[in-house]
């Protein structure tokens, strides 16, 4: 087994500058990690911690104030279909149908693209897999929230990237369609497969529960600025089931990541409003 | 579409014909008051002896010609200017700097450069129709969710694929908007222009509606045929409307109809 990981970030910086007034603000600072091949791994941490800025770094969307990106020891310098996002706000073309929307990289993107057979038939079996089956014809503002993420999940999929970035995916959805699709989104990576065979993820969320959940490890970081604080192995067997959301060893892992966080996470909501 | 609302649509339209009736008949006995009646009696016979119909078809090439030619210009430089924020700032002081000048003002360089013919209308009608096209595309673009164009880049889609496949149909609803208005400005502006091309022409073949209400009003004074004039551009205008409003639809199906 190789030892390089699929992605590697060593002490990445991101600052944004306001514009006008010229200030600027440290959004990411001096983080490293390394994302090995097959794994699934979350990024938890309070709203302001840089996480999303993080994975829109690896998906080449942003590029880093200073600091190293790279997938397969190759530095990363924009977007590429070998990055998929899975975003929070689902980004569906309105205008496509939800056959259209799985097809759209297989049909537009650069590079090699299959035979309009070929892309057939690879659309038919991603719909299937997420389960959206009969819903084919139908444009996005006729899903329900969940079918809406399915379907984006699909049309990442679909396009057969080498990573799989997800960044809050889950978010916008009531809790009873969360907790279904997390199980969903685990059947569909293919926690029954060896390790190897799986796609690498990097889940960005705000759920410590749905990170333990998921995760092989779980990334936590801090805020203002955002720094990498600690990164823990999530020793759960797989396949992970509902049932495990119970036990000690659950609890305690969402407790310890819990202590790593709340000090601030407190800070951020109650230290306002005693101001 | 149910036959009840195109009925109830007429009553707004008759209505104002019968008060136009009453009002103008009892006004004291002026030659130049059209009235319904004497309307309806010089648009039967404009019609019957086929002028009409001749320079309303005239007039409608003109505007169509124009408005293409308007439409392919201004979809193409704004899709461009709104996508690319380099070519925005550099065109766009260009293009406001010639918005203010109204069509009619290029109306002695047309005559000069192309004639009193068709060639000068179009080119007016084509500089009038640019403007809204142009500003509505270049808002449509941008207001484009920003998120669908990155989930696209995500995919490995190439920019220029990104404009056809996700800025066009994105921005689609205000390039409609702009058509509409920009058709509308192309019939005001076909009128003016055959006014005064005909003015110059004379009573000599120029063509088109406007010339027709030139000649009525210079030659015969004829204010009721004048009156039919108007009538037919605004019906026939209202018609196109109507047709860009069913292409709307019919071409972006998945926008819910809200009505």
């Amino acid at each position: 087994m190789s030892v390089l990981p699929k992605i590697r970030l060593k002490n990445v910086r991101k600052t944004f500058g306001a514009p006008r007034s010229g200030t600027e603000t440290l959004a990411v600072d001096d983080v490293s990690l390394d994302v090995l091949t097959g794994e699934f791994l979350c990024i938890v941490g309070p709203s302001g911690c840089g996480k999303s800025t993080l994975l829109n770094i690896i998906a080449g969307l942003e590029m880093p104030t200073s600091g190293v990106v790279e997938m397969d020891s190759h530095p990363i310098t924009g977007p590429g279909a070998e990055r998929g996002v899975v975003f929070q706000d689902y980004a569906l073309f309105p205008w496509n149908t939800v056959e259209e929307n799985i097809g759209f990289g297989l049909r537009h993107r650069a590079g090699p693209r299959p035979p309009p057979d070929e892309r057939r038939r690879k659309v038919a079996e991603y719909i299937e897999l997420v389960a959206l089956s009969g819903a084919e014809h139908k444009f996005p503002h006729q899903l329900s929230g969940g079918m809406r993420q399915r379907c984006a999940l699909a049309r990442s999929l679909a396009n057969e990237p080498d990573v799989l970035l997800m960044d809050e995916p889950l978010a916008a959805l009531d809790a009873q369609t969360r907790l279904i699709l997390q199980e969903e989104l685990l059947r569909i990576w293919g926690q029954e497969r060896r390790a190897p065979e799986r796609k690498t993820v990097v889940f960005v969320t705000h759920g410590i529960d749905e990170a333990v959940f998921l995760g092989d490890r779980v990334a936590v970081m801090s805020s203002h600025p955002g720094r990498m604080k600690e990164v823990i192995v999530v020793d759960l067997p797989r396949p992970r089931l509902e049932t495990m959301r119970a036990s000690p060893e659950f609890q305690a892992l969402t407790a310890q990541i819990w202590n790593h966080i709340r000090d601030e996470a407190y800070r951020a909501t109650v230290a306002p409003l005693e101001r | 579409m149910s036959r009840a609302p195109a009925l109830r649509a007429l009553i707004a339209p008759l209505l104002l014909v019968l008060l136009w009736q009453v009002w103008a008949s009892n006004l004291p006995a002026r030659r130049h008051v059209p009235t319904p009646t004497k309307v309806f009696a010089a648009a039967y016979e404009l019609i019957a002896t086929g002028e009409l119909p001749l320079a309303l078809g005239q007039s409608l090439l003109r505007v169509i010609a124009g408005f293409a030619v308007a439409a392919v210009i201004a979809l193409a430089l704004g899709l461009l200017m709104g996508y690319f924020r380099a070519v925005g700032r550099n065109v766009d002081p260009v293009v406001e700097s010639f918005r203010p000048i109204a069509p009619i003002a290029f109306l002695p360089l047309a005559i000069l450069w192309f004639g009193t013919g068709t060639p000068a209308a179009v080119f007016i009608v084509a500089y009038a129709a640019f403007f809204p096209i142009i500003v509505n595309t270049i808002h449509g673009v941008r207001s484009v969710d920003a998120s669908l164009a990155r989930a696209a880049l995500t995919m490995g889609v190439r920019r220029a694929t990104i404009l056809r496949t996700v800025i066009l149909p994105g921005a689609l609803p205000q390039i409609f908007t702009g058509a509409r208005l920009g058709m509308g400005v192309a019939w005001t502006s076909i009128i003016a222009a055959e006014l005064a091309v005909g003015a110059k022409a004379g009573s000599g073949g120029s063509g088109g509606i406007g010339q027709m209400m030139f000649v009525f009003y210079a030659y015969s004074v004829e204010l009721n045929s004048i009156v039919v004039c108007m009538i037919s551009v605004g019906l026939i205008a209202l018609a196109i409307d109507r047709g860009l409003l069913w292409l709307q639809r019919r071409s972006m199906p998945w926008i819910e109809d809200k009505r």
